[in-house]
């Protein structure tokens, strides 16, 4: 069965099983590596995507649920070469460590600067339970988020 | 993807390994929990019906196929379902509650935690199932009971809370302050007098024993007197033996049943904190 999905804006079609993960779609097929594969049970978030918008674990989506939705990968943050506003804030912190929670990171804080742009500590906690930093760099990672939300 | 009730009904009477999807969340994970993956799924995410929140002045009705983040937002300030959207809202992380559905959760046999399900319980909600036999409304706590041994065909398709001048609560204890699943939880939905007096209350305890259950024992105890969340510990104090809790990579049983006193303090705090 062929499915017919929109990856940062350019038509796919995948001809995997239909409830091969999504994440192993964006890896395997169009090695799109930036979401790590990691817990594959929806905890870590390292591999979260947005669908139609909205932050979701691809490691929990059935390919065969997506005939024409769309999904953007953290690749997809800086198209034009240019890192986004949340990139450069954490570059300029210089909150990576190793990198692995990173893609899920930024998909998350993406989507809920989104809404809430100018956004208070607790909240930005909030958002990030679902993203499990091993480097533990969790305080940095919030410093570098609230300084973004008080440029809004 | 199946476009209708009927359609769903139809294709998962037609194949003896046919098992229902809605938000994957659960399904995924069978290889992790050592069971065969599942290879034939009949998705449900697409049925109009299915994603429908309709309030009306007596009864709410919940597609099945409605999300944890949706009843957040569809519910948030009805009166009543606070203790449900403390629920929908703090179980599992952000990105989990996107697609993670109601009747998803209702459905995972064989899971303990549901945050849902006890808040359910004590709303007094009922579950409207379809099948090839026709259609069918059971309260949700026979549906819980039922859920293991429910026929093939069998879809649960909307949640139904009657409205009643009724405040809720939901208590819960996960060992992170977010992200894991619930020790244990304590629902509380409550009418109050004018004077403050419990005039209707229902106490429910999750994810202490395999499946949620009322606490009646504790509701007879807080009915008639004012509700006062220390009385609402002591009370519950004097009560919680009668639960045996179960063992867990998370936490032991014995621990499970300690903690419900205090979580019985909580959740009488937020119905008394509700509008
Ligand atoms: C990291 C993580 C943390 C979590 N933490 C919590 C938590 O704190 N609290 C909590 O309550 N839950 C928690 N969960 C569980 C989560 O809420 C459930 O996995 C989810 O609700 C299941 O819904 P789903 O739509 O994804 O179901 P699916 O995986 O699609 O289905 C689950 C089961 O129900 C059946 N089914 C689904 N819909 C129907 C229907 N309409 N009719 C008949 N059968 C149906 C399926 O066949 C399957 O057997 C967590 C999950 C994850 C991954
Ligand atoms: S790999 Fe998907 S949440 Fe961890
Ligand atoms: S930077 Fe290493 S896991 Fe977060």
């Amino acid at each position: 069965m062929a499915t017919n999905i929109l990856i940062n804006g350019e038509a796919h079609v995948s001809t995997r099983e239909p409830m091969t993960p999504l994440l192993d779609v964006l890896r395997e097929e169009l090695f799109l590596t930036g979401a790590k594969s990691v817990c594959r049970e929806g905890i870590c978030g390292a591999c979260i995507v947005h669908l139609d918008g909205q932050p979701v674990v691809s490691c929990l989506v059935p390919v065969g649920t997506l005939e024409g939705r769309e999904v953007r990968t953290v690749e997809s943050l800086a198209a034009e070469g240019e890192p986004s506003p949340l990139q450069q804030v954490m570059e300029e912190h210089d909150v990576v460590q190793c990198g692995m929670c990173f893609p899920g990171i930024l998909m998350t804080l993406t989507s809920f600067f989104r809404e809430r742009p100018d956004a208070g500590r607790d909240e930005v906690k909030a958002a990030l339970v679902g993203n499990i930093c091993r480097c533990t760099g969790y305080e940095r990672i919030v410093d570098a988020a609230i300084a973004l939300a008080k440029r809004s | 993807m199946a476009r209708s009730i009927d359609d769903a009904v139809a294709a998962l009477a037609d194949r003896a390994d046919a098992t229902a999807l809605a938000g994957g969340t659960w399904i995924m994970r069978a290889p992790i929990r050592r069971e065969p993956p599942i290879r034939f799924c009949v998705g449900l995410t697409r049925i109009p019906e299915l994603n429908a929140v309709d309030i009306s002045a007596s009864e709410i009705r919940i597609g099945a196929c409605v999300t944890h983040a949706r009843l957040v937002s569809a519910l948030a300030g009805v009166r009543g379902c606070e203790g449900l959207v403390t629920a929908a809202g703090s179980a599992a992380n952000p990105a989990v509650r996107q697609m993670a559905t109601i009747g998803g959760n209702l459905c995972a046999s064989a899971f303990p935690a549901s945050d849902l399900a006890p808040s359910l319980l004590s709303l007094d909600a009922e579950v409207e199932l379809s099948g090839p036999g026709g259609d069918e409304r059971l309260p949700v706590g026979r549906f819980l009971e039922r859920r293991g041994s429910l026929e093939p065909g069998i879809l649960l398709t909307a949640v139904v809370i009657p409205r009643r001048a009724l405040k809720s609560g939901h208590a819960r204890l996960p060992l992170r302050k977010a992200g894991d699943y619930p020790v244990a939880i304590v629902s509380m939905t409550a009418e109050l007098r004018g004077d403050g007096a419990v005039e209707d209350i229902r106490v429910t305890v999750g994810s202490v024993e395999a499946s949620p259950r009322r606490w009646t024992q504790l509701e007879q105890a807080l009915l008639g007197r004012r509700l006062d969340p220390n009385g609402a510990y002591d009370l519950a104090q004097a009560e919680a033996h009668i639960f045996t809790g179960r063992d867990g990579v998370d936490a032991p049983g014995w621990y499970r049943v300690q903690v419900l006193p205090a979580l019985a303090r909580r959740a009488a705090q937020a119905v008394l904190a509700g509008p």
